[in-house]
């Protein structure tokens, strides 16, 4: 399943904060850094990051950008099942997985956030287009949400560099699992049929996410021209 | 070999296979907090493999909290396309305004959504209150009008006959200021409104540093350039204030308004009450 069989998608570039851009741009860039500083024999590009306890206090740029990409996921599942809570347009067992949910993808990028301190990416604005607002379309869209996130994690954890980012990835990786097999449940899919789930890579998550049109800029309510009001 | 022959070949080896899968399963309970007695021979004290503990994960994920909503929760939304304003949720009905996705500040135009309801054919509609007048107009537009919501647990209430505004925060007064409100030929018109933009770093000493915008519009002023609308913003004339003084916008003094723009977000519901 995709969320393009699920969502009326068209392949636009709304992704006017950048948000995704940004992620997508990370991630490619310590890619290439990683190499080049694993041909130099070192981790000259480390930077450290507010939890004492993990290791060593510091953290590869790479693990950093994942760790952003992680959270710019989070941010979306996030503000969808908040929004949806919100709306209280859902009922039954759909408004329950989207209160249990949302708690904990809210959760999540707390984690993330605390985490990466300064360096968490900004969080985008949605625009869910009356998705969180429709049940049917509610559940479909969350079927797909979930299963890209779980592959969006298996994608990244064979370049985690961090053992304890790996296994932060790997504890929310299983969560999101439980998540996609509770909300396939729900839409009368069967959570589990495939032997061996494939993994998703940044660039098709992120392309995935942005031909949803759910990621938009934010509104624009500043402005410097002069006021015209009656004084 | 024989067709009995394989199935028995079959069978030693998914034998096999489950007696090694058992042993797996030994070894890694027996490497695990609280679990089960090793199985004999099967664990680390057997010389098996030694199993390094899990690593402590780089993130303190907390414990999920339920979303805490509020009854001084506001929802607003920015306006996406052109679109007209109904009495009832259907297409059809009376159109009783129209919407545009630009104010004439040239900022993204919003709205307050105060309800939602799907029609008969499966469309959303969602009432919002709008920039129009008379004033406290509010009717229906499809979702489709609509980009992202917005949240705020403020409130905004300018008292004409305390010439006072007051911010409240989830209920609770966090700034107050006098202001100067309409004279009694431009009055400021009462109801129930929203701020819709902020403006600052434009030159013109009469409207002080900054400005907010609001749906608010002048009853008296009508043909005023930009549509009359009134807004809340600073002044050159300090000493007037508090008073009956403006055309109809809400002037605070200038320490008053920049106080407030640290703690107004736009979406914020105004009342102008008598």
């Amino acid at each position: 399943m995709s969320l393009s069989d699920f969502t009326d998608l068209r392949l636009a570039d709304l992704d006017r904060d950048g948000a995704l851009r940004e992620a997508a741009d990370n991630l490619e860039r310590t890619s290439r850094a990683g190499f080049f500083a694993a041909a130099a024999g070192g981790m000259a590009a480390a930077v450290a990051l507010g939890r004492p306890q993990a290791a060593g206090a510091a953290l590869a740029k790479s693990d950093v950008a994942i760790l952003n990409y992680a959270l710019t996921l989070e941010y979306l599942q996030d503000a969808f099942y908040t929004e949806a809570q919100r709306k209280g347009a859902l009922s039954g067992a759909a408004a329950r997985l989207a209160r249990v949910v949302g708690a904990v993808e809210r959760a999540h990028v707390k984690a993330l956030r605390d985490t990466l301190g300064k360096q968490a990416v900004k969080r985008p604005f949605f625009d869910f287009r009356g998705v969180t607002e429709a049940p049917e379309r509610f559940t479909r869209t969350a079927v797909a949400f979930e299963d890209l996130g779980t592959a969006a994690y298996k994608g990244q954890a064979h370049r985690i560099k961090s053992p304890q980012v790996l296994a932060a990835a790997v504890a929310i990786h299983s969560v999101e699992a439980r998540h996609a097999a509770w909300i396939r449940y729900i839409a009368g899919v069967l959570p589990a049929v495939e032997p061996f789930d494939e993994p998703k890579s940044a660039k098709e998550t992120l392309q995935l996410v942005r031909t949803t049109r759910f990621v938009v800029g934010r509104p624009r309510t500043r402005s410097r021209r002069r006021p015209r009001f009656t004084g | 070999m024989t067709r009995r022959g394989r199935r028995l070949s079959l069978l030693s080896a998914a034998v096999a296979a489950v007696a090694a899968g058992v042993s797996l399963v030994a070894l890694a309970a027996g490497g695990g907090r609280g679990s089960v007695a090793p199985v004999a021979g099967a664990g680390p004290a057997a010389g098996g493999p030694t199993l390094a503990p899990p690593a402590e994960p780089a993130l303190d994920v907390p414990q999920p909290e339920p979303l805490r909503t509020s009854r001084f929760d506001s929802t607003w939304a920015a306006v996406k396309s052109a679109a007209p304003v109904r009495a009832a949720a259907r297409t059809g009905a009376e159109i009783i305004s129209r919407l545009g996705p630009r104010t004439p500040e040239g900022t993204t135009n919003i709205v307050l959504a105060l309800d939602r309801v799907e029609d008969a054919e499966g469309s959303l509609w969602i009432k919002v209150r709008v920039p129009a007048l008379p004033e406290n107009v509010a009717g229906w537009v499809p979702r489709w009008a609509l980009g992202g919501y917005g949240v705020v647990r403020t409130r905004l209430v300018v008292d004409l006959s305390d010439r006072r505004l007051t911010l409240f925060r989830s209920g609770e007064a966090v700034f107050r200021a006098p202001v100067g409100i309409g004279t009694a030929q431009f009055p400021t018109p009462t109801g129930d409104f929203y701020v819709r933009n902020k403006l600052s770093r434009y030159r013109n000493a009469f409207y002080g540093p900054l400005a907010f915008g609001t749906s608010a519009r002048s009853t008296t002023l009508t043909d005023w350039p930009a549509g009359g609308f009134v807004g809340i913003h600073g002044t050159n004339q300090p000493g007037l204030i508090p008073g009956r003084v403006s055309h109809g916008c809400v002037r605070l003094r200038n320490e008053a308004i920049v106080r407030l723009a640290r703690l107004l977000p736009i979406g914020t519901p105004l009342r102008v009450r008598a």
